[in-house]
Parts: structure tokens; C-alpha cells; sequence
């Protein structure tokens, strides 16, 4: 076998995460830089995505998915980066060595002096949310039919039915209509829907696809292909309510039904995993409870806008630069930044304070309308922003600067949290 | 060459019908393929008919994995003799086949709700106690005794609970039973199957039988669909339609009456040593709710926790399905066994069709009222760790209907294997690489598999020709995510090998396509689209 390469820096995965994390690391100093992809192209899930609405913040318009990947994808492709494209990483240690396979160089060992993770998400399926019913071809999770239309030109579907209102589910609700195919309806196991307002509108609402919320598929018929499903009324606690049940002929069942972290590299390497996001646990500058090993992007917890993907990235590639040039010895931990009201989670979780300011990204728990989203300190508001309404789909970031961070650590204390915008300085339990 | 379209060669199956054959094995299930397997250890001429694309299609795929010992068996059944016979043949059995088989053992575990309230509630706390920690299991012990199982431990409390940590704390005490085993039912079929072929058998799929032709009391052909095959000897092993074939030669007699049983199957990664044995609550009898094997909490060969089966009587032999009922009872009942069990780490629940009898025993007999007709029905759990002894029993019945005792010599005893890439180390990799780069090919990210074990699967002996063909025998899309990942990769691999356009691809044989149509194809001028 050959000799243990050692590259200054490893990104597994060549998504909109590690293209943004090889770059900022690459452009912070970085010259042996390894970008690790098991796919046959860069770009991860984007060159499927063909719909626009990506760079809104990055690039201060609105560009499709291939559009917003080929604008790193060529910048990658003006530097040094080695790209190595289908390959597979197998196995990652906690002193960061990993081996990887492709074809043609057979079993690779890398000891490189600091690892981004970059590996992105996956799609949850029928198993996991346990439609009872058959097992027959025709049920699909959505991404996966998006590559099939997008990418094979083929249709997974003609007469479809989509469980589900992620933001995956109303665009294969469109993209299948544009396509010829038939949907009869989406449906939400919530009572509020799953995707962006927008994606609601210009999705559904423009192609007149009804959205039914508060029911779910309860059965799956046909043993050999897709037939029909039972779709049934739910109650509060979301359990199908006897008596609402209704045959959909169908041919089809597409799944958006939520995203998982792919985290199985991360839990070899003895990455702590936070339970609320499924990713790693990080600091502000992303680095996990690995010294060394970085996450950014969908792998750390499934972000709805690419634009904060890159953002994470790219501080992961310079944080990453930094560790590996300097030789940068992390301080403790001062903080765990603590979710307040309305906030289901935060990351970075863990505040150092190490003297830099910091992004915080949080999904809130339920719809509110006007509200303020604030960072806290002892009860003290540091920063903060109105929004007219916030939605659990729609991810919040909070900006905070040295001075926020550094009054956080005296205090001992940093909470990010969402008040009525009428009370918004009063305190609340 | 004729004109016309070419098709390409799949695997080295003979699709032909022959038009005659020494014996025909009815049924490509795991005991339709282990006795055609022995045949060919006497003579080459047998032919397995099965009317699915591929063997294993029916209980063969979607049971628990369990080779049991017997000790859950009615004391003096067919069943029990077999089961405990067969559990110490399995070594043998499985021999030369490349198939993992090893035994995890079973821990029955005695816990107050062993006994039914109504009978606990007569007892005083003392009383039941000894019943709980010493009587039941000293009975078990006994039990198994009767049976010639030898070799049960009981275990107090601080075992049951050491040897298997995430078991209820309530456990009193318990039972270990060395013998349990695990084998993957449908590799295991697949492996006998091929076997069989490599010593000259002949498997025929997409093939149903219509009738027995049987003329003076005796067997002298079997038809099909597709034509008929003339031959003295018909073993049917047709699992839940074993009724009707029997019917078809006139040696009928009894009913099979489908009763279906699902099971939840966990991410390995997250489950893998949460049970090491398989783990079963004790159930005074007359509690057992189900008929069949009262099923419990096993690991799989490769590692995943499963929960199950149930047992549900259906009217619907083909009624695989899964019903919120059965997917409540089972997270009812092991979130007592294994109050933490990892509830959001289920990756598949899958549910197949058991084919007992009204008499819920074995009907293993040559027909007496029709010559050279064999009947081999009734088989449900334990049929699998039953399956050497059944096959042993029905050899005795051919040999008496002209099957040679004596072994062939030219009988080759290996079936050769492919690697398996996950199970490789890296330096048996690399060197698997610098040979044919498809070994490099990752296609399955979950499971690790490559190209060149799809190839092997599509191009093998029993060929793989739909995508459950290749999961069965390779595994993917058997991982986390379930094949969203390799899904298009393994169709394209398949259509390729085929010769067929990918629209021609299905999940499982005919009227199962993957994709409907290409871009476009459905669009109509002045509907929807508003394009």
C-alpha cells in the first residue's frame, strides 16, 4: 500500500460546506489542501437543485443551484486544491488520521494536521417515520427524485402524492407539475406548513396544489408498485384520527419528511454530537470537541439557506488555516450558549471567547409574529433584531461582536432567546 | 445468429424449460433449495420451479434469522424433534457455502410479568418469588432436557442483567440457551440454491406450476405456464401455496392459513452489541398472545437490532404489509423487554407470510395415495433452523422413491464466494483494487459496497436481475439510508449489464419499474404546467 500522505488539511465532502471551507482555508495560507468528495462531480446536492433562489446574501442575488457551485467549483479549479473526486472516506480517527478508497488509487492513508467535516445530510425515510403499509417501487424521498428528474431525466413518478411540506417537498411538487406529472396534494403532519413562505407560494399556491396540514399518510398500498395511500386527519398530538381516513390513487409517494446530519464519520472520529441538531457540537469558530477536526454546513445541523452554509464554511476553512499555521492552542470553553425562549437550538453551542466576534444561527420552536430575537447576557440584552413573524423552517442568525462575547464571558452567561416585540425588554419566564 | 434484438445472457441460468427431470423441486424458498441442494449429492437431474424472479421471495426473506434450539417447541411435535436435530446440524449444513452463520445464544428472561396477575395475585410475595427466581427456571431447564436440549443455564438476576445490560431491571432471573444461532435466511437460500446449480441442478424462475400430472397413482410430470417438465418425483415445498399445489397431485389433505409477522430493524451503528444474545420474556403458557414463536429482541448476523415478529392472522397470502397496530405492539412490548431501546434509530421494518397448518405442525410425507409426490408443508418458525432435518427426513422418503444412496463422487462441496469489500482489511482492499479498479467503486455509501459486488451479484450462478436482487445479495441500500443514495447507481449498473433501458429496471421482478417514464413523456398540450 502506499505511504501515509499528509496533507495540511482535509475536507470530506465537496458540497457548497467543503468547497467554501477548502477555499477560505486555501485563501487564509493553507497550501496542502485535500478536498475529499465520494460523488463523481463538485457541487454536492446543487447541480440537482436547478430551481433558483441561492445567494441571496452571498452573492447579493439569486442564482440556481448549479450557479451558486460553479462560482466556487471554478475557484477551486484556479488554485492548487488536490480534488479528489469519487472517493470514499471509510474511516476517521480521533488523531484525525483517515483512510479513503477510490479506484484508481486504491486504499489511501492521509494523516492530515486538521480535518473539516463537510459531509452534509441525508434524507430521513418511510422506515423512520414508520408508514405502515407495503414495501412496493414508487415511494421516494424527495432529493432523490429531484436527482432523478434534474440530473437522470428520468421520472420517478406520474401520479404523485408528497407527504411532508420541507422546502424539498413543495419544489418536487412544482418540478414534477412542470414535468407532466400529476400531484394530487401535499401533505403536513403539522399544522403549519415545513418550507419557506416563498417556496409555499411559488410551488403550490401558483400551480393551485392543494397543501393539506394536519394529516399524514397512514397506509401504502400495492405490493408491486405504488397503487394508492390512505391519507388520514391527525389530532393535536399528531396521531391519526379513526373516521378521517381517504383512498389517494396514486402511483407515487415522495417523501420530504425531514433531514439528518450524515454524522457516522464523526462518531468514529469520538466527535461529541449534540442530540437537538444531530451534528457535532461546536465552538464559534466551528471546531468540535476534536482539536483539530472542524464541521460546517448540513453535516452540524440542515440549514435552510446555502448562503449560511457557506458562511459556516468559510469560517471552518479559516479557523482550520489558523490552527494548522499558527499552531493556535484553543482556550476553554467558557460558555454553553443556552436556548431561551421560542429557541429550540443554537449553534455554535460553546462560546470561547478567544476575542472574535461570532455568528449564532437558532430555529425557533413554534410560529410567532413580531417579535425581537436577542442575545442575552444575565438577563441583559446585548444584540438583537425585529422580525415581523418567525417560523421553525426559517433559520434566525444573530450577529455578535468582540465586545457582546467578551461582556457574555464576565458575566458567565450567554442566552439567545425570542420575545414579543411589544414586551420585548421585559423579562419573561 | 437470428436477426432481431439482441439479448444479453443473464448470468449463467438456463431459461429454457427442460422437458425432463429425475425430480422437481417445487418452491425456491430455503427448503425447496436445501433439498434440491441434497439431491445433487446423489444425483445432478433436479430442477427447482419457482413462479417469483428470483428464489427466497416468500418467508425465506423476511423472517427473523433465528436458528432456535427447539426449547420454545410443543413437548412431542414433529417441530420440536426437527427443530432440536436441526439446530445441531447447522455447522454442517452451512458448510462450504460462504455463509455466516454463528450461534449468539438466547437469554430468557423471568421478570413478575412472567405470570399472569391473575395467578401472582393468589401467591404471597415469597411464594412468587421462588417461582420467579427457582421454579421457572429450573422448569425450563427441565424442559429442555426432555427435548435433548442439553447445555441451559440459569442465571440470577446480576447475570441477566451483566450478560445483557439493556434488559429490564425488573428481571428475576433467567435462562441462557447456548444453541441459538443466526443466519441470514435469503443468503443462505441464495447460497443453497447456488450450490445446487454448481452440482448441476437446475433452477427455473418466472415459472408457476399449474398442475401435477399424475397417471396409476403415480407423479409423471409437473406443468407450468411454460410448459411441462416429465419427471417421477415432486417435492413440494411451495411454503404458503403448498396447499394448492398438493391439490393440484391430489395428495392434499391440509389448509395453510397465512398469518403474517413484521419486524422493526435498527441502524447498526447505533445498535450494534445493544443486544448480544437474542433476548425473549418468559410467558407462563397459556399468556402467549401469538401462535407461532413468540419472536423477541436479536441482533442480525451483521449486527442490527431487530423486534419482532408479530403474528397476525390474514386472509391475503401475498399480504406482506405493515400495520400501525403491529408497529405499536412491538414498541409496546420491548419497551418493557429494553425500556431504552433506540426507538428513532429504525431503518426498516419488513413483514412476511408464515404457513402453518391448522394442526401448527410440520407435514413432512411421501403422499400415500399418489406415488413419488412429496409434501414438505406446514413450514413456519423454526422451519429455518429446522431446515437440515427436514431436509435429512424428506432425503429418506426419496431414497426409498429411487434417489441413490450412494453420494456422487464428482459432488463438488464448495460453492465459491465473493468478498465482501465491508469485511475486507484494507491491505486485502488495496490488493483487490490494483486488480480490478471496480473494487474501488464505493456504490453503496452506508454499506460499503462496490461495483464489483454488484457485477458479481447481476453475473452469479442465480443471477440478481431487479434491485432487491442485489440488496439481498450484496446489501445495498440496506443501510440508513435505504437506498436514496445508491438507489440510481445500482438501477443504472443494472441496466447496463441487462441490456435493458433503465425504465425496464424494477424493485422486484415484473410491475415494480423504479421510473415511469423520461422527462417530458407525460406532458399533454393545454394541461397543468402552465409552462
Amino acid at each position: 500500500m502506499p505511504k501515509v500522505r499528509k496533507p495540511d488539511l482535509v475536507v470530506i465532502g465537496a458540497g457548497p460546506a467543503g468547497l467554501g471551507a477548502a477555499l477560505a482555508a486555501h485563501e487564509a495560507g493553507l497550501r496542502d489542501v485535500m478536498l475529499i468528495e465520494r460523488d463523481v462531480e463538485l457541487g454536492g446536492i446543487l447541480p440537482q437543485c436547478i430551481h433558483d433562489g441561492f445567494g441571496s446574501m452571498v452573492f447579493e442575488e439569486t442564482l440556481t443551484g448549479p450557479q451558486y457551485a460553479q462560482r466556487f467549483i471554478d475557484r477551486v479549479e484556479r488554485t492548487d486544491i488536490e480534488v479528489k473526486l469519487n472517493t470514499m472516506v471509510l474511516d476517521l480517527r480521533p488523531d484525525r488520521s483517515l483512510t479513503a478508497v477510490n479506484s484508481r488509487d486504491g486504499i489511501l492513508e492521509i494523516k492530515p494536521r486538521a480535518v473539516v467535516l463537510a459531509m452534509g445530510c441525508r434524507e430521513r425515510t418511510r422506515h423512520q417515520i414508520l408508514i405502515p403499509g407495503y414495501r412496493p417501487a414508487g415511494v421516494i424521498c424527495a432529493g432523490a427524485a429531484q436527482r432523478d428528474i434534474n440530473i437522470e431525466g428520468l421520472m420517478p413518478g406520474r401520479r404523485v402524492v408528497i407527504l411532508g411540506s420541507g422546502d424539498i417537498g413543495l419544489i418536487m411538487a412544482r418540478r414534477f407539475t412542470l414535468e407532466g406529472a400529476e400531484v394530487e396534494g401535499v401533505y403536513e403532519i403539522m399544522d403549519h406548513p415545513g418550507g419557506l413562505t416563498r417556496n409555499l407560494v411559488q410551488c403550490l399556491h401558483d400551480y393551485d396544489i392543494p397543501l393539506h396540514l394536519s394529516h399524514t399518510v397512514t397506509f401504502i398500498h400495492g405490493r408491486k408498485r405504488v397503487e394508492a395511500v390512505t391519507v388520514s386527519r391527525v389530532d393535536e398530538n399528531l396521531k391519526p384520527l379513526p373516521g378521517t381516513e381517504r383512498l389517494v390513487p396514486c402511483d407515487t409517494l415522495v417523501l420530504s419528511v425531514g433531514l439528518i446530519p450524515e454524522n457516522e464519520l464523526s462518531r468514529r472520529a469520538g466527535v461529541a454530537l449534540d442530540p437537538v441538531t444531530g451534528g457535532p457540537v461546536v465552538d464559534e469558530r466551528m471546531e468540535t470537541s476534536v482539536e483539530g477536526i472542524f464541521a460546517c454546513g448540513n453535516v452540524m445541523n440542515v440549514f435552510d439557506l446555502v448562503d449560511y452554509v457557506t458562511h459556516t464554511a468559510e469560517m471552518a476553512g479559516r479557523a482550520a488555516a489558523e490552527y494548522v499555521l499558527q499552531g493556535r492552542r484553543r482556550g476553554k470553553v467558557t460558555l454553553r450558549v443556552r436556548p431561551g425562549r421560542n429557541v429550540r437550538f443554537v449553534v455554535p453551542q460553546l462560546l470561547r471567547g478567544d476575542g472574535e466576534g461570532a455568528f449564532f444561527y437558532f430555529r425557533v420552536r413554534r410560529p410567532e409574529r413580531a417579535v425581537r430575537a436577542r442575545l442575552v447576557t444575565g438577563g441583559v440584552p446585548l444584540a438583537g433584531k425585529k422580525a415581523r413573524m418567525v417560523r421553525p423552517p426559517e433559520m434566525v442568525r444573530l450577529k455578535a461582536d468582540p465586545e457582546m462575547l467578551a461582556e457574555a464571558v464576565s458575566r458567565g452567561d450567554l442566552g439567545v432567546e425570542v420575545v414579543p416585540e411589544v414586551e420585548g425588554a421585559e423579562g419573561h419566564g | 445468429m437470428k436477426a432481431g434484438r439482441k439479448t444479453r445472457p443473464r448470468g449463467k441460468l438456463d431459461p429454457r424449460l427442460p422437458t425432463s427431470a429425475r425430480a422437481v423441486v417445487v418452491g425456491a424458498g430455503i427448503i425447496g433449495c436445501a433439498i434440491a441442494r441434497e439431491i445433487t449429492r446423489y444425483l445432478p437431474d433436479v430442477v427447482v420451479l419457482d413462479k417469483e424472479n428470483d428464489v427466497a421471495c416468500g418467508a425465506s426473506k423476511a423472517n427473523n434469522a433465528e436458528v432456535h434450539s427447539g426449547i420454545g417447541e410443543d413437548a412431542g411435535t414433529l417441530k420440536q424433534k426437527l427443530n432440536v436435530r436441526g439446530n445441531r446440524m447447522y455447522d454442517e449444513f452451512v458448510a462450504g457455502l460462504g455463509v455466516d452463520f454463528r450461534r449468539q445464544g438466547l437469554l430468557i428472561v423471568v421478570t413478575p410479568r412472567s405470570v399472569p396477575p391473575e395467578v401472582a395475585e393468589k401467591m404471597g410475595p415469597e411464594e412468587l418469588d421462588e417461582l420467579l427466581r427457582v421454579k421457572i427456571p429450573e422448569g425450563i431447564v427441565a424442559y429442555g432436557k426432555a427435548a435433548g436440549i442439553e447445555g441451559l443455564r440459569i442465571l440470577n438476576r446480576e447475570e441477566v442483567l451483566a450478560r445483557e445490560p439493556n434488559v429490564t431491571p425488573e428481571a428475576v432471573s433467567g435462562v441462557f440457551d447456548p444453541h441459538y444461532g443466526l443466519v441470514c435466511p435469503y443468503k443462505l437460500t441464495i447460497a443453497l440454491a447456488e450450490h445446487a446449480v454448481i452440482n448441476g441442478a437446475r433452477v427455473i424462475l418466472n415459472t408457476e406450476v399449474t398442475g401435477i400430472r399424475v397417471e396409476d397413482g403415480e407423479v409423471r410430470g409437473v406443468i407450468t405456464n411454460r410448459g411441462e417438465i416429465a419427471t417421477g418425483l415432486v417435492i413440494n415445498a411451495a411454503g404458503v401455496f403448498a396447499d394448492e399445489v398438493a391439490e393440484m397431485a391430489g395428495a392434499g389433505g391440509f389448509r395453510i392459513h397465512p398469518r403474517k409477522g413484521a419486524t422493526l430493524l435498527f441502524d447498526r451503528q447505533v445498535t450494534s452489541e445493544y443486544v448480544r444474545s437474542s433476548v425473549a420474556l418468559f410467558r407462563m403458557p397459556g399468556m402467549k398472545k401469538e401462535r407461532s414463536k413468540g419472536g423477541g429482541a436479536m441482533p442480525t448476523v451483521e449486527g442490527n437490532l431487530q423486534l419482532g415478529p408479530t403474528a397476525v392472522e390474514v386472509e391475503d397470502k401475498y399480504d406482506t404489509s405493515i400495520s400501525a397496530e403491529e408497529i405499536e405492539e412491538i414498541f409496546e412490548r420491548f419497551h418493557y423487554l429494553l425500556p431504552n431501546f433506540p426507538k428513532e434509530a429504525v431503518i426498516s421494518a419488513f413483514s412476511g407470510v408464515r404457513a402453518p397448518t391448522y394442526e401448527e405442525d410440520f407435514v413432512i410425507e411421501a403422499s400415500e395415495r399418489v406415488r413419488g409426490f412429496v409434501n414438505v408443508a406446514g413450514i413456519q418458525s423454526p422451519g429455518l433452523a429446522s431446515a437440515p432435518a427436514i431436509v435429512e427426513m424428506v432425503m429418506g422418503f426419496l431414497h426409498e422413491l429411487g434417489i441413490p444412496r450412494e453420494p456422487r463422487p464428482d459432488f463438488d462441496p464448495i460453492r465459491p464466494t465473493t468478498p465482501r469489500f465491508a469485511e475486507l482489511d484494507d491491505r486485502e482492499r488495496d490488493s483487490l483494487i490494483r486488480k480490478d479498479p471496480r473494487w474501488g467503486n464505493i456504490v453503496c455509501r452506508c454499506e460499503y459496497v462496490t461495483e464489483a459486488e454488484v457485477l458479481a451479484a447481476i453475473h452469479s450462478l442465480v443471477p440478481a436481475t431487479d434491485m432487491d436482487g442485489v440488496k439481498r445479495r450484496t446489501r445495498t441500500g440496506m443501510g440508513r439510508c435505504q437506498g436514496g443514495f445508491c438507489g440510481h447507481r445500482v438501477a443504472a449498473i443494472l441496466a447496463r449489464e441487462l441490456g435493458i433501458p433503465v425504465t425496464e429496471v424494477t424493485k422486484s421482478g415484473g410491475g415494480s419499474p423504479l421510473y415511469l417514464g423520461e422527462n417530458k413523456e407525460f406532458l399533454q398540450p393545454g394541461r397543468s404546467g402552465h409552462a
